[in-house]
C-alpha cells in the first residue's frame, strides 16, 4: 500500500461518487417529472369528472328543458377541450329528441285532423238538413228550434274545422265570392253571442272566393275572443275602413284587454312564423291566434290586436290586401263566373240592388215588374222556379193572382249574383 | 251544392233576423201581396234593404220575396213584419175569394180532360 494505490484508490472512490451524483440527479428529475405527469393526469381526470358531472347534471336537463320548448338556455361546457364528445352526445340526444316529438306531432296531427274530417263533414250535412227543414216548417216554434240547433252546428263546425286548419287541412267550404259585410256577419252566424256584434253600413267591397272562408273564420275568432273577454252586457264593435292597398275590418271590445305577456304571445301566433305546435295550446286549448297566423300566412291577410280599443278593450285589426277583395258591382264577377258551370250561371239570382235596370250584366233584358200584368197573357213560369221547388205551388198560386206583373221574357238572364 | 246553398249558408237565418223567429204580427202567409211605401232604406239590414228594392218596383207576394232572398218563408215573414212596423211596406190580402176560379170548374174541367185522354 503505497501512494499509488492510495491515488487509484481515490480515483476510483471519486468516481463512484460522481456516478452515484450523476444517477442521483437524475432520479430526482425524472421523479419530479413522473409527480408532474401524475398530477397533470389527476387534474385531467377530475376536469373530465367534473365536465361529466357538468353534463349528466346541469347540460343534459337543462337540453331535455329546452326540448319541452321551454325558455331554458343549455350551458356551455366547463372546459371546452374536455367536452369534445359531450357536445357530440347532447346533439345526438337532441336530435333523436326532435325527431320523436316530430314524428308524434305528426301522427297526432293526422288523427286529429281525419277526426276533424269527419265531424266538418257531418256538421255540414246537418246544416243542409237544418236548412231543408227551415224552408219546409212555417210554424215560429219550429223555426225557433231549428235557429237554436242551426246556431250550436255552426259555433261545432267553427270549432272543428279551426282544429283542422290547425292541423294542415283546409278550411274547406268552397264559396263564391261575398261582400265584405256578408263576410263579417257570417262570421258572426258561427260564435256564440252573435247578437252583442254590432255592424257597420254596407260596404261595396267584396272578398274574392278563395278567401271568403279564411277571412270568415278569421273574423270569427276573433269576434269570438272579443265577446268571450268582454263584459256581456257591453257591445262588440266592428267597423270596415278603406286603406292605401286594401280594406281594414276592425273589431273592438269593451273588455279588459291583454297582459304584455298576452300580447307577445299572440303577436308570435298571428304572425304565423312559430311552430303550432299542437301539444303546446294549453288546457282549455287557445287556438284562435294560433289559427288566424295560419289562415293569415297562408292566404296574404294580416291581423294584428296590439293595439288598445277607445272601448278600453282589445282593437283586432284585420287587414286585407287588394289581392283578396273585389267589387260588388255586378259586370265584374271573376270568381264566380269561373266557378259556375254555364247552366248553373244563367240561374236568376236575386236582385240585390239592380244597378243596372235595363241590362243585365251579359247584355240581356232584365225582368221587370212595373207594369201591369196583361190579364189574358199566358203566364210563362219564371225561371225562378227552379231554385224553390218546396215553395213551388205558392210561388205560381202567387205569380198568377196576387201579384200585378208582366210576364217575364222567356229569356235567360245572367248571374247578377254580387 | 249550387251556387244558392254556398251563398246562403254564409249568413245564417238567425243573424238575418237578430235571432227572432215569431214574427211580430201575424198577419202574412205565401200569397200576401206586398208593396213598398217608402223610399228611405237608410240603416237597415242587408236582407230588408234587397227586400224593399224587390218590393219598389211594384207588388210581390211574400213567396216570390223569400225566393229571391233565398231565404225560407217564415225568416222572410219576421222580416216583413219588421218592414211593416216600422212603416217600410204594406200589405194587401192576396185575393179575394170571389176572384180564384171556380173549384167545381176547374174539376170540371180535368174530369173533361180525363175523359178524352
Amino acid at each position: 500500500m503505497d501512494r499509488q494505490t492510495l491515488a487509484m484508490a481515490f480515483w476510483v472512490l471519486l468516481a463512484i461518487v460522481l456516478i452515484a451524483v450523476f444517477l442521483l440527479v437524475r432520479q430526482h428529475r425524472t421523479t419530479r417529472a413522473l409527480r408532474s405527469r401524475a398530477e397533470a393526469a389527476e387534474a385531467a381526470a377530475r376536469t373530465v369528472a367534473e365536465e361529466e358531472r357538468h353534463l349528466v347534471e346541469v347540460r343534459l336537463p337543462a337540453l331535455a328543458e329546452s326540448l319541452d320548448h321551454r325558455p331554458v338556455e343549455v350551458p356551455g361546457p366547463r372546459s371546452p377541450e374536455a367536452a369534445e364528445t359531450h357536445d357530440r352526445v347532447l346533439a345526438l340526444f337532441a336530435h333523436s329528441v326532435r325527431q320523436a316529438t316530430e314524428r308524434g306531432e305528426q301522427s297526432a296531427r293526422a288523427t286529429l285532423k281525419s277526426m276533424m274530417r269527419a265531424v266538418q263533414s257531418l256538421s255540414n250535412e246537418q246544416q243542409v238538413a237544418i236548412s231543408a227543414m227551415q224552408e219546409r216548417h212555417d210554424d215560429p216554434d219550429v223555426l225557433a228550434g231549428l235557429m237554436r240547433v242551426d246556431h250550436m252546428n255552426s259555433q261545432l263546425n267553427r270549432r272543428a274545422q279551426a282544429t283542422a286548419v290547425l292541423c294542415g287541412s283546409w278550411p274547406g267550404q268552397q264559396r263564391s265570392a261575398s261582400a265584405l259585410t256578408d263576410v263579417v256577419r257570417g262570421a258572426t252566424s258561427r260564435i256564440r253571442d252573435y247578437l252583442r256584434v254590432n255592424l257597420p253600413a254596407e260596404s261595396d267591397v267584396a272578398v274574392v272566393s278563395r278567401a271568403v272562408e279564411p277571412v270568415v273564420l278569421a273574423v270569427a275568432e276573433l269576434l269570438d275572443n272579443a265577446a268571450r273577454h268582454s263584459p256581456p252586457n257591453t257591445s262588440v264593435e266592428v267597423n270596415f275602413q278603406q286603406a292605401h292597398n286594401g280594406m281594414v275590418v276592425m273589431i273592438d271590445d269593451g273588455g279588459v284587454g291583454m297582459t304584455v305577456e298576452e300580447l307577445n304571445r299572440a303577436a308570435r301566433l298571428l304572425a304565423g312564423t312559430g311552430s303550432n305546435d299542437i301539444n303546446r295550446l294549453g288546457d282549455p286549448p287557445q287556438v284562435g291566434f294560433a289559427v288566424i297566423g295560419v289562415l293569415a300566412r297562408r292566404y296574404g291577410f294580416r291581423v294584428s290586436v296590439d293595439t288598445r280599443s277607445p272601448y278600453g278593450g282589445v282593437r283586432a285589426v284585420v287587414f286585407l290586401p287588394t289581392e283578396l277583395l273585389t267589387r260588388v258591382s255586378k259586370p265584374t264577377m271573376p270568381d264566380n263566373a269561373v266557378a259556375l258551370p254555364p247552366e248553373q250561371r244563367r240561374q236568376p239570382r236575386p236582385d240585390a240592388d239592380d244597378a243596372a235596370p235595363g241590362r243585365t250584366p251579359g247584355g240581356l233584358p232584365r225582368r221587370r215588374r212595373t207594369q201591369p200584368a196583361d190579364q189574358g197573357s199566358a203566364v210563362v213560369p219564371a225561371p225562378a222556379t227552379q231554385r224553390v221547388p218546396t215553395g213551388l205551388a205558392a210561388w205560381k198560386r202567387g205569380t198568377d193572382s196576387g201579384r200585378a206583373t208582366t210576364p217575364p221574357p222567356p229569356v235567360a238572364e245572367g248571374n247578377t249574383q254580387a | 251544392m249550387s251556387a244558392d246553398r254556398r251563398l246562403q249558408g254564409l249568413v245564417r237565418p238567425y243573424v238575418v233576423t237578430g235571432g227572432r223567429a215569431h214574427a211580430s204580427r201575424n198577419t202574412f202567409d205565401a200569397v200576401t201581396v206586398v208593396i213598398a211605401t217608402r223610399e228611405q232604406v237608410a240603416g237597415l239590414s242587408p236582407e230588408k234593404k234587397r227586400l224593399m228594392e224587390l218590393c219598389r218596383g211594384g207588388a210581390l207576394s211574400v213567396a216570390e220575396i223569400a225566393a229571391h232572398l233565398s231565404l225560407p218563408i217564415s225568416v222572410t215573414k219576421v222580416l216583413l213584419s219588421d218592414l211593416v212596423d216600422s212603416g217600410h211596406i204594406a200589405t194587401h190580402a192576396a185575393v179575394s175569394h170571389a176572384a180564384r176560379p171556380d173549384m167545381k170548374l176547374l174539376k170540371d174541367v180535368l174530369d173533361g180532360l180525363r175523359a178524352r185522354l
